[in-house]
């Protein structure tokens, strides 16, 4: 070989890397261009109005509301919004908040935020109804569950705290209550409350607590403990930090406003995947009768709010395709027969608040 | 292939003083880890991929699926060093490896939110990465002066690591400017993969193999004879392989220390990435002088005291301070064990494998030595359940001066012979 082939050889090589160079420079900043039409596309014809001003138009707090998160596509995702419970057509009011996870009831909210980083951060904000954060406690993992309770006095809720993966790809998880007032905790992991399993308490050091929902008067509680294996249904009440189990095969409970029964989801294997499904079940106190909602039968990985004291509502990932970050509310009246109905898009985490009877 | 002879290409541009035997081959594969790295870390730092999987699949599918992706990887491994050195295209095969992974960021894109895909694509992903390391590794042996494998080592982890560190910034900041879209994340990253693929197809050459008159190890390396035969008759080789081995049934998996040192100083979870960073920061540091010294004392010793610093780091966790600045310690330690040993390693077996046998050997060795990391992990993680934390660290800081002792007259002995 000469030395002008090797120099040819090498030119050659060189515009090949370029060609590629400008190649994927054309694809990386074309699809940017892609996203951000989008964006602006799906922002202009979806998001909730915002009102101008940094100032949010006042909650009305006569008339129930839906509390959410908006996950409309562009500017407003992940912002915190809220809309009249009983008017369809009317339009949503965006706040300001952005929250990975937010619960309201009687003026009082919850807010678990993310803040983007190296590392990224978490933490949980209890806002007041001008929707200003007024305390914020640093959190340990990334969120999963917030609840207020109906007499907006306590907010709980669970982060994931990652666990070590090579022998034991279970998760683990903090559930923490905190009074909403003061910011101060009540429990800062619930595994600081007594358990008690038929009469006896439980020790074992892998408890693990998720998804509390409050008692209609909020003194008292629910949530998911995972223990050996099981999950449970735990009941517990705050004045005397004890809680007991309840009911077995238990997760995400939600207690109705009228206190009678517990929404929550199962976890079933479907077929030949053996992939994990949730499927929704209600749980009547009184009298420990399961009624499973079988006409929902896709996978719903949420803690479902009750509308009011006959329908449920959660949220799903949004069909559009390809996927996008977008989520749907789905309403599902409780009765096991009647089929869910779309309720609203781009929403997620849902809330009831100045719910009528509450109060 | 090209007509070039292996001198040619180990010999160093310049005459600047330590740099010098350090083929232009070494800096450019660095250049395609680096930028592998940046596409496979901005994916892993974003992905909540651990929180995807506990929640979708139950323990025991994922310790399955996870078990059998290992042993597709080993197997892969043992294969891609075998084609590559059968008919010495090493370059075609590392070539194969960083597409199948690149090829694996645009799967992440089809495969949306469905937990199953999700899971096959990063087996396959594991899949390139077994397929690539050591034919990779074989062309930067075989791109530089025997006396100066540490230093080409060093030189090649060291941008290695810095790729590492930016892909979960660039990461970020495409999510800062871009929020919630993942899929412009995956394009980003095919792009980075496609260039580093780019880097290696354009610009790195396939170094000839030494004639046979010319192989420098022990090795009774007929051409015709099974490399597996040859590799078993080769007993520098065999030594380092039964060191590595031992040392790694010992070693604390990074993942282990990071949470332990979490518990410990009450660090909040969220600040574990920022462990990450600070022990790859030293491990960048520290690999190009870890590898001048295994250059100069040897680099099997460099080896084996290296693993003195984990040594060290567990005994810190174990009785130092509950101190932010002892927590820093042991990352400091964490970072010089990896420099000590990661690229060290690949540097000693290069020198005592025959160049023809060389992508067979550095396979083995790599299955050899993750196959015991993995034992390892999968009893501490068992003593941690049972025992706690302070047993398993107990147990292993015994086993790893036990393993130390083992392999010391294996790194040390043969050392002083070759």
């Amino acid at each position: 070989m000469t030395p002008a082939d090797k120099d040819a050889r090498g030119r050659r090589r060189a515009l090949a890397f370029g060609a590629v160079l400008l190649a994927t420079l054309g694809l990386a900043a074309g699809y940017a261009w892609h996203v951000a039409k989008r964006d602006a596309a799906a922002s202009r014809s979806t998001a909730p109005a915002l009102g101008g001003s940094a100032r949010v138009v006042p909650m009305d707090r006569a008339r129930p509301q839906l509390v959410y998160r908006s996950t409309a596509l562009g500017d407003g995702y992940g912002k915190v919004a809220f809309r009249p419970l009983d008017d369809a057509a009317s339009a949503s009011v965006l706040t300001p908040l952005s929250c990975e996870r937010v619960h309201f009831a009687a003026g009082h909210g919850v807010c678990l935020a993310s803040r983007r980083g190296l590392p990224t951060t978490y933490a949980a904000e209890l806002f007041n109804e001008r929707f200003e954060v007024i305390h914020s406690i640093a959190l340990a993992g990334p969120p999963s569950r917030a609840r207020m309770s109906p007499d907006g006095r306590y907010a709980a809720f669970t982060v994931f705290v990652s666990g070590h993966a090579y022998s034991n790809p279970g998760f683990t998880t903090r559930t923490s209550i905190v009074d909403a007032a003061t910011g101060r905790p009540v429990a800062q992991d619930l595994e600081a409350f007594e358990l008690l399993h038929d009469g006896r308490q439980v020790s074992a050091s892998d408890r693990n607590f998720w998804g509390v929902s409050f008692s209609p008067d909020g003194q008292r509680f629910v949530a998911t403990v995972g223990t050996g294996g099981q999950v449970m249904l735990v009941e517990g009440d705050i004045a005397s930090r004890r809680m007991r189990v309840i009911h077995g095969d238990v997760e995400c409970p939600s207690w109705s406003p009228d206190g009678s029964r517990i929404a929550f989801k199962r976890r079933s294997a479907s077929g030949a995947t053996g992939r994990v499904l949730w499927r929704l079940h209600v749980l009547e106190l009184a009298s420990g009768k399961e009624t499973a909602l079988l006409t929902e039968t896709r996978n719903v990985d949420d803690q479902v709010e009750w509308l009011n004291d006959r329908e449920i509502v959660y949220s799903m990932p949004d069909d559009a395709q390809p996927p996008t970050a977008a989520t749907q509310l789905w309403a599902l009246a409780v009765d096991g027969r009647s089929a869910p109905r779309a309720y609203l898009r781009f929403a997620y985490s849902p809330a009831v608040a100045n719910r009528a009877g509450a109060r | 292939m090209y007509p070039l002879d292996a001198r040619s290409l180990r010999a160093g541009r310049g005459g600047r003083g330590g740099w010098s035997g350090i083929g232009p081959n070494v800096v450019l594969l660095g250049l395609t880890s680096l930028l592998t790295d940046i596409s496979s870390e901005m994916v892993s730092a974003v992905l909540p991929i651990y929180l995807v999987i506990t929640l979708g699949l139950t323990p025991l599918q994922f310790g399955f699926i996870d078990g059998l992706a290992q042993c597709v990887t080993a197997f892969a491994r043992l294969a891609s060093g075998w084609v590559a050195d059968r008919w010495q295209r090493k370059r075609a095969v590392a070539a194969c490896g960083y597409g199948v992974s690149t090829a694996c960021r645009l799967g992440l894109l089809a495969a949306g939110s469905s937990t199953l895909w999700l899971t096959a694509v990063m087996a396959v992903d594991r899949l390139g990465k077994g397929i690539r390391t050591s034919p990779r590794d074989a062309l930067i042996s075989m791109s530089c002066d025997a006396g100066k494998l540490g230093l080409a080592f060093g030189i090649h982890r060291a941008l290695d690591t810095t790729g590492a560190l930016l892909g979960p910034l660039i990461a970020f900041a495409l999510l800062f400017v871009f929020p919630g879209a993942y899929d412009l994340l995956f394009v980003v990253s095919f792009c980075f993969g496609v260039l580093g693929l780019a880097v290696l197809m354009c610009f790195v050459r396939e170094p000839a193999i030494d004639a046979p008159g010319e192989v420098r190890s022990g090795a009774r390396a007929a051409p015709d004879a099974s490399p597996w035969s040859a590799l078993a008759a080769n007993r520098p080789f065999l030594a380092l392989t039964a060191a590595g081995t031992v040392l790694g049934m010992a070693t604390v998996a990074d993942a282990f220390v990071y949470l332990l040192l979490q518990r410990k100083t009450a660090v909040p979870v969220s600040g574990v990435p920022l462990m990450v960073v600070g022990t790859s920061l030293v491990y960048l540091l520290l690999a190009v002088p870890a590898g001048r010294l295994g250059d100069r004392l040897g680099r099997r010793r460099v080896f084996l005291f290296g693993h003195g610093f984990l040594l060290l780091a567990c005994a810190n966790l174990l009785f130092g301070g509950t101190s932010l600045a002892a927590g820093a310690l042991s990352l400091g330690l964490l970072g010089a064990f990896y420099a000590c040993t990661d690229g060290v390693l690949a540097a000693a077996a290069s020198a005592v494998l025959p160049t023809g046998l060389r992508t067979t050997g550095l396979a083995v060795l790599a299955t050899a030595t993750s196959v015991a990391r993995l034992v390892a992990s999968v009893a501490f993680g068992a003593l941690w359940n049972w025992f706690g934390t302070g047993w398993a660290l107990g147990v292993f800081l015994l086993g790893l001066t036990i393993a130390i002792g083992v392999a010391a007259p294996l790194c040390i002995r043969i050392e002083v012979r070759s």
